[in-house]
Order: structure tokens, then sequence, then C-alpha cells
């Protein structure tokens, strides 16, 4: 799990292009929007598409996002429990 | 009689602010690398410049620099400025990166690149930053033309209210900037004449 977070991280940084961030600035289980890395709902659509170029997860459920997305550690439990790739 | 009081000229090359070559350290690249250089050498300290395309970016640099010179208050809501923008490629640079991330065999389309897909996101972006709130514009000419630019940035006065446009042209395209944001008022004592020869002079 460790590493799957490392990783997040790192492709988090690159498809939001967070200059000046690296992963250990991230907090693991701080709110990724508003609070935390500030991020907005383009930021959110990247994210979307993150999941599903990086380990194969659609998210056809919109309503599951909030939850999914709240930090980089329900992010990472999401995806180690339903990636394809 | 209208006055430029202020200009930035931004080229490949250099960056040159009310006749003053900047001093800024350039690496050996061009295209977006120097505008974050650019942005780094200004410590604007706004985050956003990184999610924005290279259009925007060399738009916002320069108009940051222009009401930077000027002591513009970006923390007041300013509903007597207007943002005029032209060139010539439109936001084409940014249309070529989003066509690329829809490539049938690599189809991942990326909301963050097609938000910029349009030319006049710039003139939005930099009406956010400096909190202004009179029209903005955006105008794709076949060439930079100072005599329509000079036409157009006079219209934007008629706006009740509105007393300074900030205006000029901001293209970018495949790693090339060639950029003159200026700071037109009304009615300043101190300055340039706003007519098309001083513009064509500037750039």
């Amino acid at each position: 799990m460790e590493e799957l977070i490392l990783e997040l991280k790192k492709q988090i940084i690159e498809a939001l292009n967070l200059e000046d961030i690296t992963p250990d600035d991230i907090d693991t289980n701080a709110p990724l929007f508003v609070e935390g890395l500030g991020l907005d709902s383009i930021d959110a659509l990247e994210l979307i598409v993150l999941m599903e170029k990086n380990y194969g997860i659609k998210l056809e459920d919109p309503g599951k996002s909030k939850e999914i997305f709240k930090s980089v550690a329900t992010m990472a439990e999401y995806i180690q429990k339903h990636r394809t790739k | 009689m209208k006055k430029i009081t202020s200009y930035c000229r931004i080229t490949d090359h250099q960056v040159i602010l009310n006749g003053n070559k900047l001093n800024i350290a350039f690496s050996g690249d061009t295209g977006s690398s120097r505008l974050t250089e650019i942005y780094r050498y200004l410590d604007a300290g706004y985050a956003k410049f990184h999610k924005m395309d290279n259009l925007s970016k060399a738009g916002f640099l320069a108009s940051e620099m222009v009401l930077r010179s000027l002591d513009y208050d970006l923390e007041i809501p300013d509903g007597s400025t207007s943002v005029v923008f032209a060139n010539k490629s439109a936001s084409l640079d940014d249309d070529k990166r989003f066509q690329e991330t829809i490539n049938p065999n690599n189809y991942y389309p990326s909301p963050a690149v097609f938000v910029y897909t349009l030319p006049n996101i710039v003139t939005g972006e930099v009406a956010i930053r400096n909190k202004i709130l009179g029209e903005t514009s955006f105008f794709i000419l076949e060439d930079f033309d100072a005599k329509k630019m000079h036409i157009f940035i006079d219209w934007a006065f008629l706006s009740p209210g509105i007393s300074r446009v900030l205006c000029g042209w901001t293209e970018y395209l495949d790693g090339h900037c060639d950029v003159l944001v200026m700071m037109v008022e009304k009615d300043s004592p101190e300055g340039m004449d706003f007519n098309t020869l001083n513009i064509n002079q500037l750039y």
C-alpha cells in the first residue's frame, strides 16, 4: 500500500502540474479539495482520467467520487480494490 | 488624449518592461520552460499559473509586469479596466496539445488541457488574477496589425466607466512567444500617445 500511495502522489503531481510540490508535501490523509492541496473541479476530472489511464478504473457512479477522492489514502484504497491494470 | 502608460514585450530572447531589458538568467530552453523562468523571476506566488496553457502564461506574465509597474492593487475589484488582447494563432498551441490526448490509440482526453482550447481564456485568467471587472475581448487577426488593434482598443473605452484598457498582442505557438501588453489610460498626463505609430514602435 505504501508503494501505491507514493506512486499515486507522483502521478497526481504530474497530472495536475503541481509545481514545487513533492510527494512528501502531500499529507496522505488530508482532504484533496478545498483544503489540503486545494484542488478544483477540473482537477477532479483529471483525477478521473488518471484512474482510468493508469489503473483501468472507470468511475461510473459519480455519487461515489466524493468519497473516493477524499484523500490520497481513500484513492489508494479504492484503486487497490478495483484496479484492472 | 489617451496614453500608453506602461508596456511589456516578451519574445523568445528577451523581456522588456518600459524600455528596460530585464536581467533574467535564462537557461538554453525556450518555450514553456522559459515562461516558467520568467514566472520564478517575478516571484508571482500564483500556483494556478502552472495549470495554464502557454498562451495564458505568456499573457499573464506580461500583464503581471505591466500592472506591477503601475502599482496596481490586485486586491481591490476594478470596474474601470477592460482587457483586450489579439493574436494570429488563437489557441492552436493548446488545441494541438489536446489533440494529442484524443489519439484513437491512446484516448484519454485531458479536461485540464481542454479548458484552454479557446484563445480568450487568457483574458479571463488576467481578469481573475487582478479582479478586473470590465469587459474582456479577444480578437484573431491575420498578423500583428497596429491599426486594427488601435481601433478595437478604442472601442473598449466606449463602455461606461472604462478609463483604462490592458491590451495588446499575445501570440504563442510551438514554443515561440511573441507578446506586447500595454496599459492605455484615458486621462493620464504621462506616457506615450496612444497611436498606431507608437504601438508599432513598441512592437
